[in-house]
């Protein structure tokens, strides 16, 4: 295909944003647009033909009326740390960003409710909702960076939905921007609409229906007490065994999280050393939360079963000092990584949790036959697989290596009757994995319902759904 | 044999296909359908609705028939299709807390097969055991647990399901964490039938608590019980269940006659007894009763029934906190029943959602009653939907619920819905007129 060079902002969209958002709003020149060519998956770089930054749903509504007046392309942008490429707008294509929408707009502590504007950070809203004893669940491990805009695009998990559950469990209601610029009401706690779950259906749609700007999310009440422990295994196999057992014995832990051998090396190795023992070759963090009084032993039964799956040492959080600490090399271990190679690819699978032993042994004899490194670290609970692919991106053989072990992984995590993505989204990344879980059938009819919400197909286009095999488009 | 039966015995078998006085007890809100259909596979459902739609037959999907006399009349009842004869669990997984089986299993089936295995699916909506699993899933139903739990919404995993053209749909899959593509699955629950049949679903469960505990609270009259509903919704931990229940007027028994409040408690042993000292402190009072285990389980086991021999079902809802504010309004629905006769009106209220049932055994069935019913209804849900609540008639007679409709209007997302409605079902055949445009 001939390679088009990109048409700038045309003074008279340009004016037109301006017009709604303000002059400091719009964003069009080439270097101040380079902090949107990529998201948090650095791999795929596209630069937008314009940022907007609207302030409110009203603002937003204008802008996307008149983005539909002129036909031009809409990507949704929260944070930008989404793994998945969801987040990259082509050069014709305008980004309407949340950066400005940070407002807490009410907080419902009798109803345990929080109505937030899309670009709140997520550890934001639990700071505010601290003083009165709740807290927002879904806790994705960039909770400090990300926005809840962003979770609701995505449906955003983290270490502690293996009891808690994921973010549609806890959006109850949205007032939606759709494509053509109409403000609707989705959903909303307290009332019992009538028709389909479009709620539930727009959570995880990655943008492709319109854009949140209003967010009602249900708080939880902190729970009284938390334990935390940690055991080390001499075998990554063990430490997925000893998930197992915990789970059948009953128990319900908040988290379950593994970190593997190359993963506690690099978390070591680096400025967010844990304290970990360097020739182990997996980590499992066990959290239990809930009535103080239940936790003891509930922490005693996960303590003989990591020991019958072969745990060496076993430690207890007795303080919170304690706990965090145990807890910063999982929360670390990204960063961590990011200082054994230039580039990482983070993958996102999802398996049956009695699966976990085999497919990771699976993964890394792929790791073997590729030549690469593959550290994992991940949510060993929900069978929620990160292996995390670490190359050099100018080397372009290393690159080709981590494009043919990823689609090998997934393929792996599908045979396993699993899933291509857990909680970080199809984005561009996935869209050709996507067959492998769902039949042509399947796959027509997201196309139908995306075409009920965007029947012009402007809505963060090229992302989720494969192209049809007979268009022009190329896959990526 | 009608025609239209005779076209699906030639296409399935005599077996499968009943008519004339045996299709009467498959009666959709009063409309006895020309035949009931009980295909046994996937294909056989695919067939079905690919050759009603070729025939412009209107076809409701259904289980056992328990919910087919609530919702919103349709517009046609040509065929019932019944899951009945699907009910195998196809896949039961223990270790990753899933069970999988076909529409037409019982809950009951379900229940007894995970207990064996000290699991429990959390889900306790109304009309008992005896439902089946596709049907709670269709008509989106869920009781008390919700609080604790979740809705049908947050637990169904995965879900088979045949469009109206006979397309078949694998949607979710049997992993909680699942992102890969749109949701359609959220669509599918609560659909009444209208996207197509649900044939298989696969379910998350989860371990059965070592203690199941409730405790019954008195209130001396229903705003004194809806009161402290409230304040027990709002202690600072998190309880299963957390419901107001207040007896019919005429089942005036030695502990019946007062409003209760029902606090369920499933924690581990030690968390229970603090759990207990919890809720108990924020009450006030000491609960007059402790029941423990299956007793426990009996409680709402008893809610789940409380819609059972109903003529009249509501559910108004408003934000938690306005609860009492509910209870209070149900005096406007005085006018439409005899206390007398049944007994009477029920209230069963979850105190975390803001949900509360209204029950009506019989309701005044001159015109002018039926009459009054309607305006009063209207009236009732106006206001709540002014104050951003809402007032579903789940069940009732086919002249208020068609004049009423059970939901209220959609508003500006109608034609999203019709739209998706459309893409599910091009001939639309299925259950036409069971869900607001």
């Amino acid at each position: 295909m001939e390679n088009i060079l990109p048409e700038p902002l045309t003074k008279k969209l340009g004016d037109r944003l301006r017009g709604v958002v303000g002059d400091a709003w719009v964003i069009a020149d080439a270097d101040r647009l380079l902090a949107y060519e990529s998201d948090g998956l650095t791999a795929y770089r596209k630069t937008p033909l314009a940022v907007v930054l609207p302030r409110d749903t009203d603002e937003v509504s204008r802008v996307m009326g008149i983005l539909a007046e002129e036909d031009v392309p809409v990507v949704p942008r929260g944070a930008g740390t989404g793994l998945s490429g969801g987040a990259l707008a082509n050069s014709d294509a305008v980004i309407v960003g949340t950066a400005r929408m940070t407002d807490m707009l009410e907080l419902d502590p009798d109803n345990r409710l929080a109505r937030v504007q899309p670009g709140m950070i997520n550890a934001d809203l639990t700071k505010a909702a601290e003083p009165y004893g709740l807290y927002y669940a879904p806790d994705p491990s960039s909770q400090s960076a990300c926005t809840l805009g962003g979770n609701v695009a995505e449906n955003s998990g983290g270490p502690h939905c293996l009891k808690y559950g994921v973010t549609s469990r806890y959006v109850t209601g949205l007032t939606v921007v759709t494509p053509e610029g109409k403000i609707i009401e989705l959903g909303g706690f307290g009332r019992e609409p009538g028709g389909y779950d479009l709620l539930g259906l727009f959570v995880g749609s990655e943008g492709c229906f319109g854009i949140a700007t209003e967010i009602e999310v249900r708080l939880l009440p902190k729970p009284e007490g938390v334990k935390t422990l940690l055991a080390i295994f001499d075998r990554l196999g063990d430490a997925g065994a000893a998930v197992t057992e915990i789970m059948a014995e009953g128990l319900l832990p908040a988290a379950l999280e593994i970190i593997d051998g190359p993963t506690i090396r690099a978390v070591e190795a680096s400025v967010f050393a844990a304290g970990f023992p360097t020739d182990a070759e997996a980590a499992l963090v066990i959290e239990f939360d809930g009535i103080e009084a239940g936790l003891a032993s509930d922490v005693e039964r996960a303590v003989v079963q990591c020991r019958a799956a072969g745990a060496r040492e076993i430690r207890i959080a007795d303080s919170e000092e304690e706990r965090l600490a145990l807890w910063r090399g999982r929360k670390k271990a990204f960063g961590a990584m990011g200082q054994i190679g230039n580039d990482l690819m983070v993958q996102d699978g999802t398996v049956p949790r009695s699966k976990l032993t085999e497919v990771l042994a699976r993964i890394s004899e792929i790791g073997v036959r590729h030549d690469l490194t593959i550290a994992n670290v991940f949510h060993a609970g929900d069978g929620n697989l990160h292996p995390n692919l670490i190359f050099d991106r100018s080397d372009a053989d290393e690159l080709r290596r981590v494009e043919l072990a990823s689609t090998e992984i997934m393929a792996v995590c599908v045979e396993a009757g699993g899933t291509i993505t857990g909680e970080h989204g199809v984005g561009l990344d996935k869209r050709r994995y996507m067959s492998l879980v769902h039949t042509p059938d399947e796959l027509d009819a997201m196309r139908d319902v995306k075409a009920v919400f965007d029947p012009r197909g402007r809505m963060n286009p090229g992302k989720v759904l494969p192209d049809l095999p007979d268009s022009a488009g190329a896959a990526v | 044999m009608n025609s239209l039966a005779g076209m699906l015995t030639g296409r399935l078998s005599a077996a499968q296909v009943v008519d004339g006085i045996e299709a009467e007890h498959w009666a959709v809100c009063g409309r006895i359908p020309q035949a009931v259909v009980f295909p046994e596979s996937e294909e056989q459902v695919a067939e079905i609705l690919s050759m009603s739609s070729e025939e412009g037959w209107q076809c409701i999907p259904g289980g056992k028939g328990g919910w087919l006399h609530g919702g919103q009349p349709p517009q046609g009842v040509d065929v019932v299709v019944s899951a009945e004869r699907m009910n195998e669990i196809s896949a039961y997984e223990p270790a990753d807390m899933f069970i999988e089986a076909q529409a037409g299993a019982e809950l009951e089936v379900l229940e007894r097969r995970t207990l064996e295995c000290s699991q429990w699916i959390a889900l306790d909506p109304p009309g008992g055991e005896r439902g089946t699993l596709g049907a709670m899933v269709a008509v989106g139903a869920a009781g008390p647990l919700e609080a604790g739990f979740g809705s049908p919404r947050d637990q169904v995993l995965g879900a088979t399901l045949v469009t109206g053209d006979g397309r078949v749909l694998g949607l979710g899959g049997r992993v909680v964490k699942n992102v890969a593509g749109f949701d359609l699955l959220k669509l599918v629950t609560g659909s009444w039938g209208t996207l197509g049949m649900i044939t298989s679903v696969t379910m998350r469960v989860h371990p059965v608590p070592a203690i199941d505990r409730s405790l019954l609270f008195k209130g001396r009259d229903p705003a004194e019980a809806a009161a402290l509903a409230c304040r027990l919704a709002q202690a600072p931990l998190s309880l299963a269940a957390v419901e107001l229940l207040v007896p019919g007027d005429a089942e005036s028994g030695a502990n019946a006659s007062s409003p209760l409040v029902a606090v369920r408690i499933l924690e581990s042993v030690d968390g229970a007894d603090e759990a207990e000292r919890l809720v108990s402190e924020r009450a006030g009072i000491e609960p007059f009763q402790r029941l423990e285990g299956e007793q426990s389980a009996a409680i709402f086991e008893n809610v789940r029934a409380m819609e059972d021999g109903a003529e009249l079902v509501l559910r108004l809802s408003l934000l938690p906190s306005r609860l009492p504010e509910l209870v209070e309004m149900t005096s406007r629905l005085s006018g439409l029943y005899d206390p007398t006769e049944g007994w009477g009106m029920r209230l069963a209220g979850h105190a975390q959602t803001g949900v509360l049932r209204v029950m009506i055994a019989k309701m005044t069935h001159s015109t002018d009653g039926l009459d009054q019913a309607r305006v009063v209804l209207g009236v009732l849900r106006r206001s709540l939907e002014a104050e951003g609540g809402s007032l579903v008639v789940s069940q009732g007679p086919p002249e208020i619920v068609g004049a009423l409709g059970a939901w209220g209007e959609s508003g500006p997302v109608a034609p999203f819905n019709a739209g998706i409605r459309a893409a599910f079902d091009p001939a639309s055949i299925l259950a036409q007129g069971r869900l607001p445009q």
